[in-house]
């Protein structure tokens, strides 16, 4: 071990890190194909790495269809239509109370509690008010989301430094400009983060969101799966999910330093 | 300038403090008076100390004197601040501060930097964008920044950092120029550097500049008129003028002209009491 091991300032090299990366995502297959062969659990409770690529393969192509890529368009359109939506009130929201402590004092007590609240538990309720269709589906993922995003804008804004605030307004900027042309700005980076922290949140939720009555979607794809004990179309659409958050992660980590570049030189 | 101009400009101080206390709540509910009774004015451009210990209240009354004050807290307790004889309640038009951590926007280039003020409303509509680019294009020039202006706060060192803030001051053009310690945080090299700049600067854009410092050797060089003040609460103790011309010479700087100012200030300081820290650097 290098005396450089616990050093958490010390970047690894690219090519080390996703070496190590690719390293141990095949020692957890490698566990898995030992643990399935072995005969100790069945194939129902584990099937094997080789049984969940040709359950995609099939889902992947069927009779001229591919049901998972249908399932995933599906599940992205739902994601970006709730996140387009917590995006277009939690963003707002959270700048204002980030930016006036009586704002917050008004929503914070209705948004902070659910950060810790069973959300998944609100999805009858959300049945009872909002029906089965799609309006039910996509209110529950923007519940389920906007109580991350909201708290982590107005933190971002909060953390911007007094200082420019007071340069701002001394040489004659209005409140509001304070907001707009100060606070948001430089807010940005971090309210980038709470946007990928909300659009992620949504992609956990997507299987509680599509469990009722989805006539289609990953969630779908899943819960069908299940009811007929095809553990192994379990495994592949629960694959196919974490693939594509992890796609849209990516996406959003690029957006951001592409755009918010000056924030990693400070 | 004749007798009944001078005594005209005399008679119209472009910026006065009247009998400025400011009390602040302690954590234990008792009220901590920060300044007593302090009266000041200038008239006329030139560059005006604000000498003492550090903690004493300096830049409360150097916000004070440009309306900028610090939130949730009502200032001063009691006494007024008046610019051109009206009273000045909130940020002030023509005076512009300089902070000591520059307060420069790291999401914004050398050039954008100095442009900024003019993307407020207040400026748009004062000063149209052509003239305002090229004041900007002009003042990078004279800070020497005209090279970096594509570059970010985080690539230039504190000295140039301060040069954008400076300029940034400047391309407002304004009356009166308040700088809170604002070489503190350089080292004496870089200081020396930004006081021969500041020194030009003035003399290219005439204006009051008042300077806050705890640095005696920095007053005496650069001030016109130095203004000491004691500490807890601060009140006026030693008000004097100095006639050397800029920019002052090291030779003038080790001369007994100035050994004299300086035993004064630092008698006045002594006999003053209290605490807090000067800085001496010759």
């Amino acid at each position: 071990m290098s005396t450089d091991f616990w050093n958490p300032y010390r970047a690894l090299p690219a090519a080390q890190q996703r070496l190590i990366g690719v390293g141990s995502v095949i020692g957890v297959l490698l566990i898995w194909s030992l643990l399935s062969a072995s005969g100790l659990l069945s194939k129902n409770q584990l099937p094997s790495p080789l049984a969940v690529g040709e359950a995609m393969a099939y889902l992947g192509w069927y009779e001229g269809k591919s049901p998972l890529a249908v399932a995933t368009m599906w599940s992205v359109g739902r994601v970006a239509a709730a996140s387009l939506l917590v995006m277009v009130i939690g963003i707002p929201l959270g700048v204002l109370m980030g930016a006036s402590p009586k704002v917050n004092a008004v929503f914070s007590p209705l948004i902070d509690p659910f950060r810790s609240a069973p959300v998944a538990a609100l999805l009858p309720i959300m049945v009872m008010w909002f029906g089965i269709g799609e309006f039910m589906k996509i209110g529950f993922l923007f519940v389920g989301s906007i109580v991350y995003l909201t708290p982590l804008v107005r933190d971002a804004v909060r953390s911007v430094p007094e200082e420019y605030m007071i340069a701002a307004k001394d040489i004659g900027a209005t409140q509001w400009e304070c907001i707009t042309k100060v606070l948001v700005p430089l807010a940005m980076p971090r309210i980038m983060d709470a946007v990928i922290v909300g659009v992620s949140v949504s992609w956990t939720y997507i299987t509680v969101a599509e469990y009722v009555n989805a006539q289609e979607g990953l969630g779908q794809l899943i819960a069908n799966a299940r009811r007929l004990s095809a553990t192994d179309q379990v495994f592949a659409g629960i694959i196919v999910i974490i693939g594509v958050a992890l796609l849209t992660y990516q996406t959003l980590m690029w957006l951001k330093r592409r755009f918010f570049k000056w924030e990693t030189k400070a | 300038m004749t007798a009944a101009a001078l005594a005209k400009t005399a008679a119209k101080p472009l910026v006065s403090a009247f009998d400025i206390v400011q009390e602040y709540e302690q954590p234990d509910g008792k009220m901590l008076r920060v300044l007593d009774s302090v009266s000041l004015s200038f008239d006329r451009p030139s560059i005006n100390m604000l000498l003492g210990p550090s903690g004493c209240g300096k830049s409360t009354l150097l916000r004070m004197l440009g309306g900028v004050r610090p939130w949730n807290v009502a200032t001063p307790t009691s006494g007024r601040v008046e610019i051109d004889g009206q009273p000045c309640v909130g940020p002030h038009q023509d005076t512009v501060m300089v902070f000591q951590h520059y307060a420069n926007r790291p999401d914004m280039t050398v050039r954008q930097n100095v442009l900024y003020p003019f993307s407020f409303n207040e400026w748009k509509r004062r000063v149209p964008l052509k003239e305002a680019t090229e004041r900007v294009d002009q003042m990078l020039q004279e800070v020497g920044l005209s090279e970096k202006r594509d570059q970010y706060p985080s690539q230039l060192s504190g000295g140039q950092n301060q040069r954008v803030a400076l300029a940034r001051a400047l391309v407002l053009r304004p009356r009166v120029l308040l700088m809170d310690e604002p070489f503190g945080a350089l080292d004496a090299q870089t200081r020396s550097n930004m006081q021969d700049l500041l020194c030009r600067l003035h003399t290219a854009h005439p204006c009051v500049v008042v300077f806050v410092t705890h640095d005696v050797t920095e007053a005496l060089l650069l001030g016109d008129r130095v203004i000491v003040l004691s500490t807890q609460p601060a009140r006026i103790i030693d008000d004097f003028t100095i006639a050397e011309r800029q920019p002052r010479s090291q030779q003038w700087l080790m001369g007994a002209d100035v050994r004299v100012m300086h035993e004064r200030v630092v008698a006045h300081l002594r006999a003053s009491g209290g605490h807090g820290s000067m800085r001496v650097t010759v």
